[in-house]
């Protein structure tokens, strides 16, 4: 058994925490927040580096990489909440399988594509539609592309680019894509999950190094059991969050008859592991955790947007005992 | 990344594999979760243990001069896996292997490991650890049975609680204070002690899950020669730190289960959703649902410490995050297995007698409370891996026959 990342992997998480680090100030979150700006690093710079296109084929101009290599760097993405989201990417190569050259406009950032959740003709909130310009969507089993008007409506996180789109042009990729429109539904919640796992661990260190810091009653807070335990608790389900996304993303690389169950018990975990360290982190900081000034409230905003898309807690903890009692654990 | 054997475990595995086969006549087997009693059956658990030392199954990490096989945590995992598969229950002197004889192999003298080892692995003597006491439970160091130096011996008094197969041993590693004039950590020392020796006293004690696995021990005006001491007088809580790495190493775990395994749950579920009304399916398959998330949280963090352990490194304080995870699991699949028997979930066992979701149930506070508390690891991991401070004591310099306060 070989459960742990390669050096190469490694090496790109390393590299990628520097790019997003350097390229994404958490007041970006804020300011989009606040109509003043845009989320960073973008769409642009995510392509010039090659983030959009890790799991693209080298055929089409990708990097053909693993969902695991791209689960890696997208975990570095959510700890800083940079936009566009790499759920995206994933999610729309599996999709463009079978059309390279919008792959390749994809992974080169020519296209600015969003993946629509929800009926073509007036979709549910769609992560990265706000600026997006070409729509994939499922229309009654088919697989399609097309133009469409967008209604952003107001943003809980404005990293998320969530709007509404209503498809007014629409081209047939695939007939019959309903397995494949699941299958990239589930490599989606996979990078979601990797994305909130980089946001849940940010959360919690935040938390504790304020709580080695700020003194009450004579002595550090983080001393105190009962601020110590809710840290520790919060820590423990990031620790077994980063467990469930590398198992999910390998599944989804080299044991497709698990993925099902593993995204679905990934993105379950996920929606109740982040949102706990984000109201830690609130919590642990007390009066300036609750201003809009502090940044604990836009890691909170991400939590509580994060849970509910791609399926909420519910449908993904309903799917995995489904799918459990029809022998999906053997 | 991959969670297959490399070729040299396989080959390993499938050793393993046919002399569980080969001997199986020779081999004491249950069924799943069945509860195997100590006492009723201790001459077939001893027998099992001697055929499967006789194999080379036993003692896998142990170095080859004190009887071992010299392998690896790896295969000592394979050997662990392989026996739960073929149904043989967990060897009776695990407390032994695991704790015990790691102890006596680092603080021991050669005179002992010559008379112990062998005969241990062997199962020929049983051995448990006395530790704990009425008074001492997280708190160890605050342990009050006294030895006090009598010509060529140490004479013994005082009381041990919890002491999981002390009514089965033959032996036990004993933590004594000696110096009650020294702060509480440094007036101690360890000793093997013979539990058939006059004035020991081991007395059952019943648990509320109904079993009885462990014990309470009288020790009263207990004689021990001096050469059963393990390390010097004064340094018994650095000799017990060797025991209690050593039961990391043993619970830090190849992401083994703690409790009902998530495919006992989905078959237990396949089974009995369907007798449900159609709304509590929904609310049913939530409760499972979550319990096999949980579940499998833990299992696969359980293998991210494995690999760690097959790349040569030592299991650390994170590993008490695996029992922690594995608690709050054990929680939850106990609990959606008894919501899953409906009307029979209020009473002891279903009408046909099985009782293994309620004695699952039962099991779980005692999974909170042994090995480290829930509270306790959730000290350890904010302080050694949070690095956030320790609450403030007064216990750690002054005299222990002070109460600890200055």
């Amino acid at each position: 058994m070989n459960f742990d990342l390669s050096d190469d992997q490694r090496d790109a998480a390393a590299g990628a925490r520097d790019f997003f680090t350097g390229s994404v100030p958490l007041s970006a979150a804020r300011a989009a927040l606040e109509g003043e700006g845009v989320p960073a690093p973008g769409r642009k710079a995510l392509a010039d580096i090659g983030f959009l296109g890790i799991t693209v084929p080298e055929s089409a101009g990708g990097a053909g990489g693993s969902v695991l290599d791209l689960a890696v760097v997208a975990e570095q993405g959510g700890a800083v909440l940079a936009g566009p989201s790499l759920v995206t990417a994933a999610r729309a190569a599996v999709l463009l399988e079978g059309a390279p050259d919008l792959a390749a406009q994809l992974a080169d950032g020519s296209a600015a594509i969003a993946v629509l959740d929800g009926p073509v003709t007036g979709s549910a909130p769609s992560i990265d539609a706000a600026d997006a310009t070409l729509f994939l969507g499922l229309d009654g089993g088919a697989l399609v592309a097309g133009e469409g008007e967008v209604v952003p409506g107001r943003p809980l996180d404005a990293t998320r680019g969530l709007a509404r789109v209503r498809l007014t042009s629409r081209r047939v990729l695939a007939e019959d894509a309903g397995g494949l429109w699941e299958r990239a539904r589930q490599v989606a919640a996979v990078v979601l999950a990797a994305e909130d796992l980089g946001a849940a661990d940010r959360a919690v260190l935040m938390a504790v190094d304020y709580a080695q810091q700020r003194e009450a009653f004579g002595r550090v807070i983080g001393s105190y059991q009962a601020v110590k335990h809710m840290l520790v608790d919060a820590w423990v389900g990031v620790d077994q969050l980063r467990s469930l996304v590398w198992w999910a993303a390998w599944a989804a690389d080299s044991a497709p008859g698990e993925l099902p169950l593993a995204a679905a018990a990934a993105k379950a975990y996920a929606a109740e592991a982040f949102e706990r360290a984000a109201e830690t982190a609130v919590q642990v900081h007390g009066g300036i955790g609750f201003t809009w000034e502090h940044d604990a409230h836009l890691y909170w905003r991400r939590a509580k947007t994060d849970r509910l898309l791609l399926g909420d807690a519910t449908e993904h903890l309903d799917a995995v005992a489904r799918l459990a009692v029809g022998g999906a654990l053997g | 990344m991959d969670f297959d054997d490399t070729p040299e475990e396989a080959s390993y595995r499938a050793r393993v594999r046919s002399v569980l086969t080969d001997r199986a006549a020779d081999l004491l087997h249950v069924a799943p979760g069945e509860p195997v009693d100590a006492r009723s059956r201790e001459a077939e658990l001893r027998a099992t243990q001697g055929v499967l030392a006789e194999e080379g199954l036993v003692g896998v990490t142990w170095p080859r001069e004190y009887g071992g096989q010299g392998g690896t945590l790896v295969q000592q995992a394979i050997v662990s896996q392989e026996l739960a598969r073929a149904r043989v229950p967990t060897l009776v002197n695990h407390i032994g292997i695991g704790m015990c004889g790691p102890t006596v192999i680092a603080h021991g003298s050669d005179d002992q490991r010559s008379r112990y080892l062998a005969r241990l692995l062997r199962a020929d003597d049983v051995w448990c650890q006395l530790f704990s006491e009425p008074a001492s439970g997280s708190d160890l160091a605050a342990l009050r049975t006294s030895a006090v130096r009598d010509g060529e011996d140490w004479v013994v008094n005082g009381q041990k609680v919890w002491t999981t197969l002390a009514h089965v041993s033959d032996f036990g590693i004993l933590l004594t204070r000696t110096d009650p004039e020294r702060p509480k950590h440094a007036g101690l020392t360890m000793f093997v002690v013979d539990m058939h020796a006059p004035g020991v006293t081991v007395r059952p004690l019943r648990q509320m899950s109904g079993g009885a696995d462990f014990n309470e021990v009288f020790f009263d005006d207990v004689r021990i020669p001096d050469s059963e001491r393990l390390g010097e007088p004064g340094e018994g809580w650095r000799v017990a730190l060797t025991t209690l790495m050593n039961e990391r190493v043993a619970i830090g775990g190849a992401g083994s289960d703690i409790g009902q395994s998530p495919e006992a749950l989905a078959a237990h579920a396949r089974e009995r959703l369907p007798a449900l009304d159609p709304e509590r399916q929904a609310l049913a398959r939530q409760a499972v649902g979550r319990a096999l998330v949980a579940s499998l949280a833990t299992r696969y963090t359980g293998y991210r410490r494995f690999t760690t352990l097959s790349q040569g490194g030592v299991p650390g304080p994170e590993a008490s995050a695996g029992k922690l995870g594995g608690t709050a699991a054990a929680r939850l699949v106990a609990d959606a297995g008894v919501r899953l028997l409906g009307d029979d979930a209020v009473l002891g066992a279903t009408a046909d007698g099985d009782d293994t979701w309620q004695r699952a149930q039962a099991y779980v506070p005692g999974i909170a409370i042994a090995g480290g508390t829930d509270q306790v690891l959730r000290n350890i991991l904010g302080e050694r891996v949070l690095g956030l401070p320790s609450e403030p004591r007064t216990d750690k310099t002054a005299p222990f026959s002070t109460g600890g306060r200055r």
